[in-house]
């Protein structure tokens, strides 16, 4: 599909009153102000792309010029490429302003090829957007007929005027079922001579086009000239390997390309799903209960799928189409494969829940799509009598907190190996946590910690960043008699210690190694608090710092 | 199957059917190891309630979180299943986030922990009562630094309490006395323990003291919280004397 007046459609759907006059959209090429862009009307006052602006204001001193945007217009070609995710879920971009559709399989839902092509057409052009779309068998061929090809005249947008040839239909040669099925990869038969049995009639259509329809590199285009090659037709009879030789292998590979010898696979702008099911809606729907209602409904068609395959999904995704365009796209994961219906939709209701504003239905949704993103191997249980496994139940429950409050604050501690206390055990999300270690995690730090005492060497909470407190000490290492921590002076009635853990190799306190030493406080009133010291007493102008790492019970 | 055999037969089927279950539902309260505590509270930590703690004062906190920890390693201990810990940022500021190392140190093992951080008081109590739905969890720890949790939070969680057999923990950084529906409140300070024989610090010990208890009178107790066998140990008794109706007239206080 080609939108081949993307940046003035943009720039009038911005603000209308540009809609009938003729507007150019410039931008400084090699220091001259040049036209990059027009609209249809000016257009049709013979101005051109390369045209100097100077020139252009010359003849029609009403032209409105408008700097060129660039990032504008590659986000409007994700919009609607966002936007075509309706028809099929493999959109490529081209830009830029092009985008590739692969309907195999998509069609039957639109009634007919042609059907979607023109729904796709109208529609666009409801939005202000300008767009030729042409069906074919190869990217290639498409991209050619769609920019080149021979039509009535520039009004192309609405259904094609009975003078002009219709863009030529190819067949769909990949049966791919729209629920239920990966996509297989594309297969073109090869085929050595001209033309090509079925969709012989668009290969026939390429022809006559000019060779810049084949994608080719500007360099080669006026050496082409000059052999006098100029249109498709003309190269596709001669011998390859001098026209590789000459013109480079890149330009043999643009006509395999074209007439399908050749695969071309479309990059996908967002993952294919594995598994999808969607539902249209005549009329468009906006309450909350109603779009929960069809995710459960989509929900049960998905789990039927999924089960054939023996598959359960690890991450889900529901697009929901606004009818004014836009896409809403909640994703939730798992932790373990699942595919029941209830709890899929009690994760949705989770997420929607936090999401408010970002799920704003706007006039409505008609289209609501719930796909599987990640699949995983996932075989039925035979489930006890009582129903219901700890685990199983623990893991959704990890499941619906991460779909609420997100998913790095369901965390679980894991033990590290090493002698930095703040290091020694971090958190982890809790659906990660089960790869790693779990088997008797921190008994190797208890080992190496274990002391015959009555208090626990290690403190129950630790400070992510260490409190600094003010210290009363014997000098030069001995332990605090007093301390002031928040603002509350303390006495210490015990200490024990001290334990000095030297910091990373790395860190140097001129030239010695920093160190730590940490004492287990009690202090008069019976709390205890695990404070250290950084560095050594050396003289009196330069104190050493205490912090307040942890509390004990 | 006559009339008179069927309801051996049922009671011996029940048996068979409770033995299979993942849950064995256990309505039995928790034990503490502490005689007078636990006649006090009727037997034990009540299940399928939620209970208040709150320190003394500000410096014991440790003390506090120290506490819950306990009764949750007591709660998980039998039956092998996780804990889950609710904090807020600013509790977190307040009180540190929990160190796996310390934690398995004093009782509770790390990977029997889940650790949620939410960000507001809402969202604390919010999972807290989803929490307390899933019967997979032995107890559920919630670290406030505020007020927020009024009458209707509490009564709130109290109903869900009760849908399954796991104990609700409701730990207020700052005690305070607004009404509440939970079964107990103890505020707990830190005390000096027995030190050992070398001149070593002393056992973790709490001065508990039960404020409000639905099931009996108040008390005050102090205990030692021993990390390698996993109990309390009551720890010189303060007395205290007996509840009005089972003293007889003349008994000198026990």
């Amino acid at each position: 599909m080609w939108l081949r007046r993307l940046p003035t459609d943009r720039l009038t759907r911005r603000s209308p009153e540009l809609a009938g006059q003729p507007l150019a959209v410039v931008a400084t090429i090699r220091s001259a102000r040049q036209i990059t862009a027009l609209n249809d009307e000016a257009a049709r006052l013979g101005l051109r792309a390369t045209m100097g602006l100077a020139d252009a204001r010359a003849m029609y001193p009403q032209l409105v010029a408008i700097d060129a945007d660039d990032d504008a217009d590659a986000a409007t070609l994700n919009h609607i490429a966002d936007w075509c995710d309706r028809y099929t879920p493999l959109v490529g971009l081209d830009p830029p302003d092009g985008l590739f559709l692969d309907i195999s399989g998509c069609a039957h839902l639109f009634g007919g090829e042609d059907g979607l092509r023109r729904d796709l057409i109208r529609r666009l052009a409801a939005h202000g957007f300008h767009a030729r779309a042409v069906i074919a068998d190869t990217p290639g061929c498409a991209w050619a007929l769609a920019r080149y090809g021979v039509s009535s005249s520039f009004a192309d947008d609405e259904t094609t005027s009975r003078s002009a040839p219709p863009p030529e239909r190819g067949r769909s040669t990949r049966e791919a079922r729209r629920v239920g099925v990966n996509m297989p990869s594309f297969t073109q038969p090869p085929s050595p001579t001209l033309p090509l049995s079925g969709g012989g009639s668009e290969q026939r259509a390429l022809l006559p086009l000019p060779l810049a329809a084949l994608r080719i590199d500007p360099d080669i285009a006026a050496p082409l000239a000059q052999t006098g090659l100029k249109t498709i037709g003309d190269v596709i009879d001669l011998p390859r390997a001098p026209l590789a030789a000459r013109f480079g292998q890149d330009f043999v590979r643009r006509i395999d390309q074209a007439f399908g010898r050749e695969d071309e696979p479309i990059v996908p702008r967002l993952p294919v799903p594995s598994f999808l099911v969607e539902q249209r809606f005549a009329e468009p729907i906006g309450r909350e209960e109603d779009v929960l209602g069809t995710i459960l409904h989509l929900a049960h068609e998905l789990a039927r799928a999924m089960e054939r395959h023996g598959k359960g999904a690890r991450r889900l995704q529901v697009a929901l189409f606004r009818t004014d365009g836009k896409v809403v796209r909640i994703e939730i994961g798992t932790s373990e494969p699942m595919r029941d219906p209830a709890r899929i939709q009690r994760l949705f209701l989770d997420r929607l829940a936090v999401l408010g504003d970002e799920a704003d239905p706007g006039f409505g949704f008609d289209v609501i799509r719930l796909s599987a993103l990640a699949v995983e191997s996932f075989e039925a249980v035979q489930t006890g009598l009582a129903g219901g496994d700890p685990a199983r139940e623990i893991a959704h429950l990890i499941d619906r907190l991460m779909a609420r409050f997100g998913a790095e604050r369901v965390q679980r501690l894991v033990p590290q190996d090493t002698h930095l206390p703040e290091l020694a055990s971090i958190a982890v999300p809790a659906n990660t946590a089960r790869s790693r270690t779990e088997t008797a995690p921190h008994a190797a730090a208890q080992e190496a910690l274990f002391q015959d005492s009555r208090i626990p060497t290690r403190p129950i909470r630790l400070f992510e960043r260490p409190e600094p407190v003010e210290a009363i000490a014997q000098v030069p290492d001995g332990p605090p008699v007093q301390f002031k921590w928040r603002h509350v002076t303390h006495d210490v009635a015990y200490a024990e210690g001290p334990e000095s853990i030297a910091m990373q190799w790395w860190r140097t306190d001129q030239g010695l190694p920093v160190t730590r030493d940490y004492f287990r406080i009690e202090t008069r009133q019976g709390a205890r608090v695990w404070l250290y010291r950084e560095g050594i007493y050396q003289d009196r102008d330069n104190p050493p710092h205490w912090f307040l790492h942890g509390i004990f019970a | 199957m006559t009339g008179a055999q069927a309801p051996g037969a049922l009671a011996r089927l029940r048996q068979t059917l409770e033995k299979n279950e993942y849950y064995q539902h256990d309505n039995a309260p928790l034990k503490l190891g502490l005689t007078r505590a636990e006649t006090l509270l009727g037997g034990g930590l009540a299940r399928r309630a939620l209970h208040e703690i709150s320190p003394q004062a500000p410096i014991h906190l440790g003390a506090a979180c120290g506490f819950a920890l306990a009764l949750a390693a007591l709660a998980g201990k039998d039956t092998g299943r996780d804990t889950l810990l609710i904090q807020t940022e600013i509790a977190r500021f307040e009180a540190g986030a929990p160190y796996g190392i310390g934690l398995d140190l004093f009782g509770l093992p790390a990977r029997r922990l889940l650790v949620l951080r939410a960000r507001r008081t809402i969202d604390a109590l919010f999972a807290m009562e989803e929490a307390l739905k899933c019967r997979a969890l032995a107890s559920v720890i919630a670290e406030l630094p505020d007020d927020k949790a009024d009458l209707t939070a509490t009564r709130r969680l109290s109903l869900a309490a009760r849908t399954h057999d796991g104990i609700g923990l409701l730990l207020r950084q700052r005690s305070t006395s607004i009404p509440s529906a939970a079964m107990t409140r103890w505020e707990v300070a830190a005390t000096a323990g027995p030190r050992d024989a070398y001149g070593g610090a002393g056992t973790t010990s709490f001065l508990l003291s039960l404020v409000k208890n639905r099931r009996g009178p108040c008390g005050r107790f102090r205990v030692a919280w021993s990390h390698h066998e996993l109990a309390f140990v009551e720890a010189d008794p303060v007395v205290v004397a007996a509840p009005v109706a089972d003293r007889p007239a003349d008994a000198a206080i026990a």
